[in-house]
């Protein structure tokens, strides 16, 4: 048996991941844990695959001549170390790129311990009297607290403005499913912030004025938004907002995913 | 045999009015049931929206319809037979509004609820029609009979969908528009399927004991303008909660 890690390089995510893991499957291996992220590049795809030695070429030959590969490099990862190296591996490959879907060592979620509480008690009741008009207050915001706690401070933030207007505005009905929810709650309201549009389960924002190429606080503040808002709305346990896109990085929009 | 009903077009318009008032009332508060906290609280939004669409929305609606129609014989009510009607659509609707609301929100709720409240609109009015008392015999044709519970319970459920699911203005609008469709549909078709017959101006026992028209027309006075201030408190309430969350 062997495991290797393989890193693949395509022109979009879509379906990248399932079509790459049956040729996986259908060379007699077995995926053993992969990531996926997105950039003005591309989507890069790692793969840690388990399998018979024997069939290593095949597999390889296989992916790099598959149709979605632009660009492939594979190498035999030791079963132990691969956990050790995953989380160099994800920094060397997306030096600049936001995560895209869970992935064992993947960048963790910002603890909301890192955010500055003081500052944040303090522009709420501020954004809370002027909303929509919530801007101004994040911009002060985000000069007021530490470079180190910005993006947790400006994701909690959004977490507690996103809950507070669900409860004003939205609690009165059924919990709905995901995708009603998205439609008929998260689309709305984020449209009393900003230009908006829905494209199944993602959102993109059209020129967010909080997204720069220095900065992504507009999204941490979208991100945390959505999951207050989005959090007791649903039937779904939790939800999960994925970062895909954003304008800080060059992206035309910033998109946002969300899931359960 | 008269087969005929002459209708008071201003009182079918009020009757869809006060249908769509008392069901806007009614689900305004059904939509704040899964907010309670307590049993207590919550029993009293279950039997507050129940008594406002039962009584608010469907008996009222149902005895201006009433007073709107000629059937060119003199009509009364039985006092205890009405008093049914209203209690039947109480008790229907509150189970339905109650099933809807609660926990968490299905498809087999919602059908459940809506053929709860069906079968409260449906129950009300032929209660109701055997509550009169006339000097005429009367009898149904079972097709339409059939179709009028197929309006009342499907309009039902549209209407419990809408409220659960929409958002906005078009949550409890929307929502009360289709209900006063289901309970005024409902009512109308049920009075098509209406046959009276002469039965020689031989009265009904109990018919001078009966309730009158003028008496009819006070009661359901009373009970739009009290649904009319249960609508100012749940808009207080609903301003005042608004203004209570903090960020």
């Amino acid at each position: 048996m062997i495991e290797l890690e393989m890193q693949i390089l395509s022109d979009r995510r879509e379906g990248l991941l399932i079509e790459l893991g049956r040729l996986v499957i259908a060379n007699g291996f077995s995926l053993v844990r992969q990531r996926l992220a997105q950039d003005i590049q591309g989507a890069h795809l790692t793969m840690v695959v388990r399998g018979p030695t024997e069939r290593q070429w095949l597999l390889e030959d296989a992916v790099g001549s598959h149709a979605r590969v632009l660009g492939f490099e594979a190498a035999t990862a030791e079963p132990d170390a691969a956990l050790v190296t995953a989380a160099p591996l994800a920094r060397e490959l997306a030096p600049s790129i936001e995560p895209a879907e869970p992935f064992d060592g993947d960048v963790p979620p910002l603890p909301p311990e890192h955010a500055d509480m003081r500052q944040i008690e303090q522009v709420l009741p501020q954004m809370a009297l002027d909303y929509p008009r919530v801007f101004p207050w994040l911009v002060a915001l985000e000069a007021a607290v530490p470079e180190e706690a910005r993006q947790a401070s400006l994701q909690l933030a959004g977490r507690r403005t996103g809950a507070w207007v669900y409860k004003r505005d939205y609690a009165l009905g059924a919990k709905l499913s995901l995708a009603e929810a998205l439609k008929r709650i998260a689309l709305p309201a984020l449209r009393d912030l900003a230009t908006v549009e829905q494209q199944e389960r993602q959102l993109h924002i059209r020129n967010s004025a909080m997204c720069s190429p220095k900065n992504q606080s507009g999204c941490r503040f979208f991100g945390g938004y959505l999951e207050g808002l989005l959090g007791d709305a649903t039937d779904v346990s939790a939800v999960l907002v994925r970062h895909l896109q954003c304008r800080g990085h060059g992206a035309d929009d910033c998109v946002l995913e969300i899931a359960a | 045999m008269h087969d005929h009903q002459n209708y008071n077009l201003l009182l079918i318009v009020l009757s869809y009015a006060v249908s769509v008032l008392g069901s806007f009332t009614a689900l305004q508060l059904a939509v704040m049931i899964p907010l309670t906290r307590t049993r207590r609280q919550r029993v009293a939004a279950v039997l507050t929206a129940g008594a406002v669409m039962g009584v608010g929305a469907i008996w009222s609606m149902h005895f201006i319809a009433m007073l709107a129609c000629d059937m060119g014989v003199q009509v009364t009510y039985d006092v205890s037979l009405t008093a049914l009607s209203a209690l039947m659509a109480f008790v229907a609707c509150s189970v339905g509004l109650w099933v809807a609301a609660s926990g968490t929100f299905s498809g087999a709720r919602l059908v459940f609820g809506g053929v709860c409240m069906g079968f409260g609109v449906v129950s009300m009015h032929y209660v109701g029609m055997a509550a009169m008392l006339v000097a005429a015999s009367m009898s149904y044709d079972m097709n339409i009979v059939t179709g009028s519970v197929a309006i009342a319970i499907i309009a039902s459920i549209a209407a419990l969908w809408l409220a659960s699911h929409m958002r906005g203005a078009a949550q409890l609008t929307g929502s009360a528009l289709v209900m006063g469709l289901a309970v005024c549909g409902m009512h109308y078709t049920g009075m098509a399927a209406l046959h009276i017959y002469d039965n020689g101006g031989r009265l009904p026992a109990g018919y001078m004991d009966g309730i009158h028209g003028n008496n009819l027309g006070m009661t359901i006075f009373g009970v739009v303008v009290a649904v009319l201030a249960i609508v100012l408190v749940v808009h207080h309430l609903h301003q005042r909660r608004r203004a209570a969350i903090a960020i």
